[in-house]
């Protein structure tokens, strides 16, 4: 749906993003991850068609930005970094304006905005100027902006900074809803919020992209699984017997308060001879007469692969 | 570019300065009618006129420092700019919403030539000459002053800038007299928006005035259109 290819921008003599290429398919959410300062508002504000790349090609739905822009911007809503209010308008009389000039149908406007005022939990202020709302309407208000016009594509940009946690977590369930129909790209440094959200994951690091993965892939950690257990035995009693099961390959002790509880983190081959590494440790607990306390299975997160992919790129 | 013309015009009388722009105009503008006309029992609506447009280059900045600079300090201008619209549109639309204030204001005071045909003799040609050129002088001042909002990066700064160019127009005329330099004073005087509109004022329908207001008010535009495109390149 939409493409970048070999995009590069600068801003004078800084080069904000180099030789930048990905593509968001059709009906994903698709999440542009990266530290401050990585890029990732300067790509969005091409990929609007905010301002052109310095070189290479923006696509969208197979147009190019450069030559038709009008029909490429109609299938775009853009909540950028800080949502384009107009204080002095009230809520229904900006989204109409809004619609007007996403070329909405003259008698579909109010509907339309109804709708929309709907899906974003906006009915109760539609009556109120913008300027007197609280940053989470106005945030609210500024993705209702970006459904105006029923764009399929919708792009945000860091949607959920500075909200409080209850709104952050409505604004996620928006962009989950929103997912379901349209093509959400959208720019976060949160790593769990991505993780949370996206099917399809583009890091960028200092204007480069340095992985692009489906989340997935991202996180499939391959033939070992980690799992952390907290058992009620000593230490100096369970470690040995952890040691002895085949499947385990290595064994970590973590820190616990409680002296008689033991935590520990197992790497264990994925299938043994004797069924999966869980039922194994389970059996053998039993044996012990050691209470298992807990025992989840670590995945590896999106952390370690933002971390071990910077590392990389340096 | 008929969306944009819409909310610059609501925006206008939503916020104070439509109100600010119409009031401190029809104000100073009565008292030199009173001053002008009443007090000097005259009936020259021309010469009143020319005086109240100095008003012009007082108060076309008022209307126009918000629409551009304004957009691009609160960074609405994200949402004009990856909209289906066209930069032309844009600047077209927030333009004619500054001269639909103008106008509309100018028709208000069209009072006082009622006032002075009650009591006096108003010769219709030449205050509808009069009035045409008072408008064109005034397209022409808010085509400029928003070319300068266009550059400005805050509606304050806007507005004393479009003061001063408007300011250093006026002055023209009186550099102009002074210059010994035959050229030198010809282009000067060629640039005065007010030497412009004298034809006018004596009730010639000059096409020479009305071409010239119009080209400026043109070029101007297309500057603004070029400064706005220029900065979208360089991404700032």
């Amino acid at each position: 749906m939409i493409e970048l290819r070999h995009v590069t921008k600068r801003y004078g003599a800084v080069e904000a993003v180099h030789d930048l290429s990905f593509r968001a398919p059709e009906g994903q959410i698709v999440g542009l991850l990266g530290q401050n300062g990585a890029g990732k508002t300067t790509t969005l504000n091409m990929l609007t068609g905010y301002f052109p790349p310095t070189s290479g090609q923006v696509l969208v739905d197979g147009m190019d930005m450069l030559y038709e822009p009008r029909a490429c911007k109609r299938c775009i809503g853009y909540l950028p970094e800080k949502p384009p209010l107009y204080d002095e308008m009230t809520v229904r009389a900006y989204l109409a304006f809004v619609c007007e000039l996403k070329e909405v149908q003259r008698k579909a406007i109010p509907g339309h905005i109804r709708e929309i005022m709907d899906t974003c939990g906006l009915t109760e202020v539609a009556e109120r100027l913008v300027g007197h709302l609280s940053k989470g309407y106005r945030q609210r208000v500024g993705v209702a902006q970006a459904l105006c016009g029923n764009p399929p594509v919708i792009v945000l940009d860091e949607p959920t900074v500075g909200l409080d946690p209850k709104q952050v977590v409505e604004i996620r369930e928006l962009m989950r809803e929103l997912g379901k129909t349209h093509t959400v790209l959208f720019s976060s440094h949160l790593l769990s919020e991505i993780q949370q959200l996206c099917q399809r994951v583009i890091i960028l690091h200092k204007g480069k992209l340095i992985r692009e993965a489906d989340m997935a892939e991202l996180t499939d950690t391959g033939e070992t699984i980690r799992l952390r257990a907290s058992i009620a035995m000593k230490e100096r009693l369970l470690l040995p017997a952890l040691k002895g099961l085949d499947c385990v390959r290595r064994v970590k002790v973590l820190p616990t308060q409680d002296a008689d509880t033991t935590e520990v983190e197992l790497e264990c081959t994925r299938d043994g001879d004797r069924g999966d590494p869980q039922t194994q440790l389970f059996r053998l607990l039993c044996g012990l007469d050691a209470p298992l306390r807990m025992l989840t299975q670590q995945r590896d997160t999106l952390e370690d692969v933002f971390l071990r992919a910077t590392a990389e790129s340096e | 570019m008929i969306s944009v013309w819409k909310r610059e015009l609501q925006s206008y009388f939503y916020t104070p300065i439509g109100y600010l722009f119409m009031g401190v105009f029809l104000a100073l503008s009565s008292v030199m009618f009173y001053l002008q006309i009443l007090d000097q029992r005259s009936s020259d609506l021309l010469t009143f006129i020319g005086q109240i447009s100095y008003l012009w280059m007082l108060l076309c900045p008022v209307l126009t420092m918000r629409l551009l600079a304004e957009e691009r300090q609160k960074r609405t201008d994200q949402l004009l700019l990856t909209s289906p619209v066209s930069l032309t549109g844009i600047v077209l639309g927030k333009y004619l919403a500054a001269v639909t204030v103008m106008v509309a204001t100018v028709l208000l005071t069209m009072v006082y030539a009622l006032i002075v045909a009650i009591y006096g003799q108003v010769y219709p040609g030449e205050l509808l000459v009069g009035v045409a050129g008072f408008i064109l002088q005034g397209c022409a001042f808010i085509a400029l002053d928003l070319f300068i909002s266009g550059c400005a990066s805050t509606p304050v700064s806007a507005a004393v800038m479009a003061f001063g160019v408007n300011f250093i127009l006026w002055i023209l005329d009186m550099v102009e007299s002074s210059v010994s330099i035959k050229w030198l004073s010809d282009v000067l005087n060629f640039f005065s928006l007010y030497a412009r509109n004298e034809p006018f004022l004596m009730g010639q329908l000059s096409f020479a005035s009305i071409g010239f207001d119009v080209s400026f008010a043109i070029a101007c535009l297309v500057m603004t259109i070029h400064a706005l495109d220029s900065r979208r390149y360089r991404g700032a």
